[in-house]
């Protein structure tokens, strides 16, 4: 057993934080703010191979392992959650599905871009009537010709409006159930496909999420990923990867909520002494250092093992269970120990407070989370 | 083209020590970083080279754990390290660590056009290094530089002294020790990072190089700094400017 992280993974991960020091704190309440896509970090990030680690060097990424992404998406969200999770959602489910589905034409045209940072990948796959139900999907691609046509609503699509390459989900064959599904990447400018509402949304405010409406958008026939009917599949792919950037962003969430409140605990004098000094704060302490601990080790454990080659579903959904209930359970504290100036914008721990809780809705909600590891255990 | 020679130190980041019971150090939860000077000097060498061409070679002594700080310091894009490694090299001296380097620059390093240090280390910051190695190498020395440019064999460096800017002209070989000011070190992407661990490294053990000589500083004690606040308040008449200049005098501010 070891516990340590390879040289190359500490020093990409302390880069990582002197990034997020020089690039990302100045303007992390800005962007939340004024709900801000900050292209310019993403400029930078794509200059210092940020957004593709994981893919190797042949398809325009670093060539590191999953849990090198995963260090700098917890670094990243340790100074901003939403961030994290655009470099997450991008390298975890677009292009990683593109690099584990894609054929080599697909991997040159579309992959390269997205590991250079030149592009953006969006996943769109929810309805409003199907979130957690993904079944309840209606979206619809007939095969007409050298094209499939695309029609249907799409919400909650994350990079909607800031994206380049979508990796869209439709039926191809809604009767065969849940062999009826297909992936489709369909590049920003096809007509037919436009971003709709975008959400006002309580947190995670920089990330643009919008609706995605696909009018007889035509895809040619070569943008189909993988095989028809094994959209799903590759989706459920996807997640695993996905929601283990997800844990990391609320392990970074946490580590943040940590240092803030050791910082504040010991500044903050009420009855004579630093409040770190009663013993209600200093516990709320103890208990967020150890779930950190918890945690990150959970998160790093499912990379690990992805890195392995070894399946990693369950500890995908537990580690993101996990980290992203204790990322809200431990922002709410950390709010409490810094009271009412902790209530107010400009506190860090306001913003973490809000930004944590999507961590336990998006790829799937700690319901969805506990239906997959209840499944596994229960098999 | 220049072969320009950079020397660096991996040291304790600052920001992990504590303060131990007692009033000494606790370094049991310490990391270690690359000297923050020391990344100057290395830009500044890889700056030129992008510029003029050639080769940067950068040069240290540590412990074997050190290994991590090479290549953290070829991530930021050296060509190549020269690894003086051995358990006993922690807490040298500065006379201990140059004669090391100058050794392993004479014997094992080849042809040099420029040797940049970093103003001093960050964990000693005694600042002896770099003009000491100048002694022994027998080369000109140029300190605290904030600019410096290669041509037809001379270093012309600006030095900021107390005051004013110096200018100065040196014949090549040379070392110069840089200010921070001189550029902004890089954030070594992934890729750097990845290639670092691929480029040559040669290790030098205790044994390739002859002695140093004892140490000339005895350390007694390590203790922590300690920071104290105080808050008075004081009008603005004349009284109570005399008592502020007094209570100055009582803390041992104004003498
Ligand atoms: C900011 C943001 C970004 C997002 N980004 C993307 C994206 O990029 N791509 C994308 O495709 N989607 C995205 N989503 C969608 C997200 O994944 C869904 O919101 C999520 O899957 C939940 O779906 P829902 O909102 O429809 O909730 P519902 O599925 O309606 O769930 C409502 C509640 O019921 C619970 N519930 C539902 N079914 C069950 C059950 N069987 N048993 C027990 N409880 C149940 C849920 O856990 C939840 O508590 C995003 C959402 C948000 C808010």
């Amino acid at each position: 057993m070891d516990f340590k992280l390879t040289e190359e993974q500490e020093l990409i991960k302390k880069n990582m934080r002197e990034f997020c020091e020089k690039y990302v704190d100045p303007i992390a309440a800005e962007i939340d703010e004024n709900s801000r896509h900050p292209a310019e970090v993403f400029q930078k990030l794509a200059e210092g191979d940020w957004m593709g680690i994981p893919i190797p060097a042949q398809y325009g990424g670093s060539g590191a392992d999953y849990l090198t992404h995963i260090c700098a998406v917890e670094e990243l969200a340790r100074s901003c959650a939403s961030t994290g999770f655009t470099v997450s959602i991008h390298v975890g489910i677009a292009s990683m599905l593109i690099l584990l589905f894609g054929n080599e034409e697909q991997k040159k045209t579309f992959l390269v871009p997205l590991a250079k940072g030149e592009k953006l990948g969006a996943f769109v796959l929810t309805e409003p009537g199907a979130g957690t139900d993904v079944m309840a999907a209606t979206t619809t691609a007939v095969l007409d010709g050298d094209h499939y046509v695309i029609n249907g609503t799409k919400t909650f699509t994350s990079n909607g409006p800031t994206g380049d390459t979508y990796l869209v989900f439709a039926w191809t064959d809604k009767a065969a159930g849940r062999k009826g599904m297909s992936a489709f990447i369909v590049p920003r400018g096809t007509p037919g496909m436009t971003a709709g509402n975008h959400f006002a949304k309580m947190g995670l405010r920089s990330s643009q999420t919008s609706e995605m409406l696909f009018k007889d958008c035509r895809v040619p026939k070569a943008n189909l990923l993988g095989k028809e009917g094994n959209g799903l599949a590759m989706a459920m792919t996807g997640f695993d990867h996905g929601r283990t950037g997800i844990a990391a962003q609320a392990v970074g969430i946490i580590q943040a909520a940590l240092e803030e409140s050791v910082r504040y605990a010991k500044e903050r004098v009420q009855f004579g002494q630093p409040i770190a000094r009663h013993q209600a704060i200093a516990w709320m302490i103890a208990d967020m250092a150890t779930d950190l601990n918890a945690a990150r080790f959970l998160t790093y454990h499912a990379a690990w093992l992805k890195d392995q080659g070894q399946p990693f579903s369950k500890e995908a959904s537990m580690a993101k269970l996990f980290a992203s209930e204790k990322a809200m359970h431990h922002t709410i504290k950390a709010v409490q120990i810094q009271g009412g100036y902790g209530y107010c914008k400009g506190a860090k721990v306001e913003r973490l407070m809000r930004d944590a809780k999507i961590t336990e809705i998006y790829e799937g909600t700690s319901e969805a989370q506990r239906m997959v590891i209840s499944g596994n255990v229960l098999r | 083209m220049p072969h320009i020679v950079v020397c660096f130190k991996w040291v304790i980041d600052e920001t992990y020590l504590r303060r131990a019971p007692g009033g000494g150090l606790d370094f049991s939860s310490v990391d270690y970083k690359l000297s923050d000077y020391d990344r100057n000097a290395i830009e500044e060498a890889v700056r030129i080279r992008t510029a003029l061409g050639g080769t940067v070679t950068g040069i240290t002594v540590g412990p074997p754990e050190a290994a991590k700080g090479v290549k953290d310091a070829l991530s930021r894009g050296m060509d190549a390290g020269v690894f003086i490694a051995d358990p006993a090299f922690v807490d040298l001296d500065p006379s201990q660590t140059v004669s090391l380097i100058a050794q392993a620059v004479r014997n094992h390093v080849g042809p040099f056009d420029l040797i940049i240090c970093g103003e001093g280390s960050g964990d000693l910051y005694a600042q002896q290094v770099g003009p000491r190695l100048a002694e022994a190498l027998g080369i000109d020395c140029v300190a605290f530089a904030t600019q410096i440019s290669l041509e037809g064999g001379t270093l012309t460096a600006q030095r900021r002294l107390e005051g004013v800017i110096e200018v100065v002209t040196a014949p090549l070989p040379a070392l110069v020790t840089v200010l921070p000011e001189i550029n902004t070190p890089r954030i070594p992407g992934v890729k750097d990072t990845l290639m670092a661990g691929k480029k040559p490294v040669r290790t030098l053990a205790k044994g390739d190089l002859g002695a140093t000589g004892g140490p000339r500083l005895q350390t007694l004690a390590v203790r922590a700094a300690a920071m104290e606040r105080a808050c008075e308040k004081f009008g603005v008449e004349e009284a109570e400017v005399i008592r502020f200049v007094d209570a100055l005098k009582k803390r041992g501010v104004l003498a």
